[in-house]
Parts: C-alpha cells; sequence; structure tokens
C-alpha cells in the first residue's frame, strides 16, 4: 500500500504545483467570498424581505415588464437559495471540469516521459497500482476543490438563509463524477499517445459532440436509415455530458429528476476506457 | 543460492509501424549470469540490446521469449524489485521537490518506511554530498549533482543489486570519481553491482566480469582478466638476458615496457605451449638471468572491446 499512497500523493502534489489548480482554488475562493460579503439576505422571520448584491438593491420589482406578481417566478427565499446554488453548481460542472482536464491532461503523459517512467516503473509496484494511485491522486484533488466550491457556497448559503437543502450536496458526486468519466478520456489518450494536446482534444471533442448528442431527439427523426442509428448508436456509447448538466441544475433547484440514464451510461463509458487504459498501459513497453 | 541476475534463452522483437508489421529483434537467446556481490558491467555498440536487456530485467520491457530472474523472482512480477536500485541515465525528478522531498517521494515508492526514511535520507545526503542543498529545488542542481541524486534515490532501500546505466555520462572528472569511489564501496558492503556504461576505462577500474552484447546476442562473457589477457604472451622482467639467449620469435625485448628499476630489463615472451615457456625459462636460469616477474600481456579493454564489435577485416586472398 505504501508505494500506491506514495504514488497518490506524488500526483496530488504535481497537480497543486500546477498554476491551473492554484487559479481554480483562488476563483473558488472569491465565489465563496462574493457569496459570504457581497450578497446580502435580508431575513424577517423566514422570509425573504430584501437582497442586496455588492451593496446594490436586487430585488426584483413584481410590477416590471407588466408582470404581475403572479405570473413571474416566485421571489421567495428557498427560490434565491437554490438559484444561487444552481449557479454556482452550473459554473463548477462546466467551467471548472474544463479547467481541471486543461490542469491535469499533461499529467500522465510526464508521468511516461523517458528518464521519468523508468525511476517509477522500476519500484515495487505492479502497473496497475501505479495507473490507480494517478488516477486517485487526481479525483481527489478535483474532489476536494469541488466540495470546497460547492460545499462551502452549500453552507455559506444554508447559515445565512437558514434554509438548509442536502440534495444539493449530491450534485457534487455528479460533478466529480463527470470529470472523473472525461479524465478517462485524458488517461486513454495519454496512454495511448503520450500527446496532452491530443488528450485535450479528444476530452473536449467528446463535450463538444455531447451538446450534439443533447439533441438527438430533435435530430434522428431528420436522419436517414443509416444516420439515425450511428447517432442513436453514439448516444449510448459516449458520455453525456451535456445532458447530466440539468441533473446537476436539477440536483441543485431540489427538483425532481425524471432520468438517471445520461450518468448511467456517461460512468459506464468511463469505466470501459479506464479498463481500456489500465490494460494498455500494462502491456506497454517503455 | 540463487544468482543476482539470471538470464535464460531471453529475446525481445519489438513491432513497429502500421498494424506491427515490421520486427526489429533487439535480443536474440541472451543468457547470463551474474553472481552475487560482484560489479558487472554491459557493454555494446549502439542498438546491440543493452537498454532493452536492463528494461526486461527491471520491468520495463515485456520479454517475447526465455526467462529473466532478480534473485530467483521472475522479473514481471514487481516483488522482483523490492531488493534492487536503478539509476537511469537521464533520469527526470519532479522540478517543484527540493532533494529531502524527492527523496521521500522516491523512497515511499519503494516501500521505505518513514522512520527508516528519515534516518536513511540524511545519511545518503551527506553520502553523496548534497546535505548542504537538500532543501533546494532540484530544477537547480547540476547535471552531476542530480546524477548523485538520482544515486541516493536508488540507494533508499537499501539494495541487494544496483542497476547504473551510464552513471558518469556528463559528469565531471571529480564527480566520476566520487561516483567510482561509491560503487566499490557498496561492492565492499555485499550489494551486486550491473553497469551498463560506454566509459570502457570506468568499466575496467571497476568491474571483474562482463558481458558483451552484439546485434542482440552476447558474444563475450566472462572476467576482464580472462578477456583482456593475450594468449600465450607474457611481460618478463628481469636482470638482463644475454643475447646469445635472446630469440626474436620467442623472446625479445619489450616494445612498450619499461623495466621498474636499473638493474633490471623488460622482455616480451611468446610461447605456443606450455613446453616451449618452460624451455625458455629453463633457459634463462641457466645463464645465471634473476627473473623479477613474468606476467600474461593484457589489452586495454578498449582493444578488446573494439576486436570484439569491429572485428578487423581478415583477408582471405591469400
Amino acid at each position: 500500500m505504501r508505494p500506491l499512497y506514495g504514488l497518490f500523493l506524488l500526483t496530488f502534489r504535481e497537480l497543486w504545483a500546477k498554476k491551473v489548480v492554484l487559479g481554480l482554488f483562488v476563483i473558488s475562493s472569491l465565489v465563496l467570498l462574493v457569496v459570504t460579503f457581497a450578497l446580502n439576505l435580508n431575513v424577517v422571520e423566514g422570509s425573504l424581505q430584501g437582497l442586496r448584491l455588492f451593496g446594490q438593491e436586487a430585488t426584483p420589482d413584481p410590477s416590471a415588464n407588466g408582470q404581475g406578481a403572479s405570473e413571474g417566478p416566485q421571489f421567495t427565499l428557498t427560490n434565491v437559495v437554490v438559484t444561487v446554488e444552481a449557479i454556482v453548481a452550473g459554473m463548477a460542472y462546466w467551467i471548472g471540469i474544463l479547467l481541471a482536464l486543461f490542469a491535469s491532461a499533461s499529467l500522465f503523459p510526464e508521468l511516461q516521459a523517458p528518464g521519468r517512467v523508468e525511476l517509477l516503473l522500476s519500484k515495487p509496484i505492479s502497473r496497475m497500482q501505479a495507473l490507480l494511485g494517478h488516477v486517485l491522486g487526481v479525483w481527489v484533488l478535483v474532489g476536494i476543490l469541488t466540495v470546497y466550491l460547492m460545499g462551502g457556497t452549500w453552507l455559506i448559503m444554508s447559515i445565512k438563509s437558514g434554509v438548509w437543502h442536502p440534495r444539493f450536496l449530491l450534485s457534487i458526486l455528479l460533478v466529480v463524477g463527470m470529470f472523473a468519466v472525461m479524465y478517462a478520456a485524458v488517461l486513454l489518450m495519454g496512454v495511448w499517445t503520450e500527446s496532452t494536446a491530443l488528450a485535450l482534444i479528444v476530452s473536449y471533442g467528446l463535450i463538444f459532440v455531447s451538446l450534439v448528442l443533447a439533441g438527438a431527439e430533435s435530430i434522428g427523426p431528420l436522419l436517414g436509415s443509416v444516420g439515425r442509428p450511428v447517432l442513436w448508436g453514439l448516444y449510448h456509447a459516449l458520455p453525456n455530458f451535456s445532458e447530466v448538466t440539468e441533473l446537476v441544475v436539477r440536483l441543485a433547484r431540489d427538483d425532481p429528476i425524471s432520468s438517471w440514464y445520461p450518468l448511467w451510461s456517461s460512468l459506464a463509458f468511463g469505466g470501459v476506457v479506464y479498463g481500456v487504459s489500465g490494460y494498455w498501459f500494462v502491456r506497454r513497453d517503455f | 543460492m540463487p544468482a543476482a541476475i539470471s538470464v535464460s534463452d531471453l529475446s525481445k522483437t519489438y513491432r513497429t509501424g502500421l498494424l506491427s508489421r515490421s520486427t526489429v529483434k533487439a535480443l536474440r537467446g541472451v543468457s547470463l549470469e551474474v553472481p552475487k556481490g560482484e560489479i558487472f558491467g554491459l557493454l555494446g555498440p549502439n542498438g546491440a540490446g543493452k537498454t532493452t536487456l536492463v528494461k526486461i530485467l527491471l520491468g520495463l520491457v515485456h520479454r517475447s521469449g526465455g526467462t529473466a530472474r532478480l534473485f530467483g523472482t521472475p522479473v514481471q512480477t514487481p516483488a522482483a524489485r523490492q531488493r534492487i536500485g536503478f539509476l537511469p541515465e537521464n533520469h527526470q525528478f519532479p522540478g517543484f521537490l527540493t532533494a529531502r522531498q524527492t527523496l521521500h517521494v522516491y523512497g515511499r515508492l519503494a516501500d521505505v518506511p518513514q522512520i527508516r526514511r528519515e534516518e536513511k535520507i540524511d545519511e545518503l545526503l551527506r553520502r553523496v554530498e548534497l546535505y548542504e542543498r537538500r532543501d533546494t529545488k532540484v530544477n537547480t542542481f547540476s547535471k552531476g549533482m542530480l546524477q548523485r541524486l538520482g544515486l541516493a534515490q536508488a540507494l533508499l532501500n537499501d539494495p541487494d543489486l544496483l542497476f547504473l546505466d551510464e552513471p558518469t555520462s556528463g559528469v565531471d572528472p571529480v564527480g566520476r570519481r566520487t561516483l567510482r569511489d561509491l560503487v566499490l564501496e557498496l561492492r565492499d558492503e555485499g550489494a551486486t553491482i550491473f553497469l551498463n556504461s560506454h566509459l570502457l576505462s570506468e568499466v575496467e577500474k571497476v568491474c571483474s566480469g562482463i558481458a558483451i552484447l552484439r546485434d542482440g546476442e552476447v558474444v563475450r562473457k566472462g572476467t576482464i582478466k580472462e578477456l583482456t589477457a593475450v594468449e600465450r604472451v607474457y611481460d618478463l622482467v628481469s636482470t638482463p638476458v644475454p643475447d646469445d639467449v635472446l630469440d626474436d620469435t620467442v623472446l625479445r625485448s619489450s616494445p612498450d615496457g619499461t623495466a621498474p628499476a636499473p638493474d633490471l630489463r623488460a622482455y616480451r615472451l611468446q610461447a605456443d605451449d606450455r613446453a616451449t615457456l618452460n624451455g625458455v625459462l629453463d633457459r634463462l636460469r641457466a645463464a645465471d638471468v634473476q627473473i623479477e616477474s613474468i606476467t600474461p600481456l593484457r589489452r586495454s579493454l578498449e582493444d578488446y572491446f573494439i576486436d570484439v564489435v569491429d572485428p578487423p577485416d581478415v583477408d582471405t586472398t591469400g
């Protein structure tokens, strides 16, 4: 276990030494500072009487744009809390994952660089352990950053408002889980090509493709007999990164989830890709 | 008791190109044994298969056939690497770590418990003369300092077998001397050392046994003394030999020898068999010649190596 823990710590430290991760930490801290100090909720006996952002009154005027209070969204304390939490969750999901992939994409190719890989693999550690230690290190650091941002936001908003809805915390698992899925693609490209650029292109490409696949139901009928099964094949085989956004936001907003399928199919993709990466890494010559 | 390294009929074929259709045979049936406690040198020209052999022994490259064991344990199991240390030629440490942190990281990977690491790291940093720089980031280190730090990381687990790949490459003469002395100290402490080097003068100074690889095959192996001895040619140091005893075909003045004392002379003796040798010695004694020493003539390892890997063309036209 000691070598595995050693590689876990090394990966953790390498990632921490990257400026992008430090940047993510600083941005997260700024968000928490804004939520703490710049967002003021005027709560009287459990109901929201007013909202100020950076010292400016931000309470919506129900009569604005000809909307009556009964037609617009309810300006309640709970609504404000879940909206802030959903914004932070969406931000963590998209910006956080894209930046975390950018920060971590070079790690595995660097680990396999001549002069580094010999030092690692000549130790009494199996290649599977080496891969596992590395992957756990990346997951845990991203997990810590996500908990810091989203957990911190949840805690601050809950303390300020008195509205506690723990379901939001599940969205942290989704963010970390989907990062892990996308990191599988980065890892596979790293093992296969040792190219950081290609690893990023493929993982970002999968995210872009997921935006298209999210519209499969409306695009499918427009395609021919060949295109339709190909589209649905891709929909089921590739990660549904874009669709999982809705799950994250729904959890943050405390809305019901109609289908978890996009998450399960994405996790299955991740599992298969990690398996292939491991198989390849074990069989490779260095 | 198993040998430190035991290799039998080892082969490696690399598959390259589209669909892995091209093949390169890097090793062809290599068999080798390195006994414990020896400094063993692996020599060969570029592309001979030395690096492939070392990488197979370290589990970095998978063998295509044959067997390879370290202390009796097959090299493909991580346990085989429990008792070894390795200093790669162009190793790279994470630049953001200090010397001490680097050794902690690699010590942990080598399964060295923390308490042992704490003691061992300070001891090794002193031994490789880096203790004063222990808290300096390694990306500021010179090549020589990195080599010494690399050697320290290879010694963290008190290895019984140490692989050194071009350990003195790019190191200045003083650094080379320090590394050489360390290697000899380790040998004296009972470690087996497997040295892969192009610097034949270094190999000659420290190794007892060597193997020469060419085109993926072991073409020579043995002790340096055995291999570099010129068959049936001896250097003789004695009091002056009378002219009538000198015989140009058997005994003549040494072309490059200098006598160790004014009353002595150096000669070269070529005896095709034992009887001839004893005959010459009898004649010398009969002529009252006092023999100071008689030793087999040796070539330098470099000359021997070049003869083996690049033999002179033999004129067969008569």
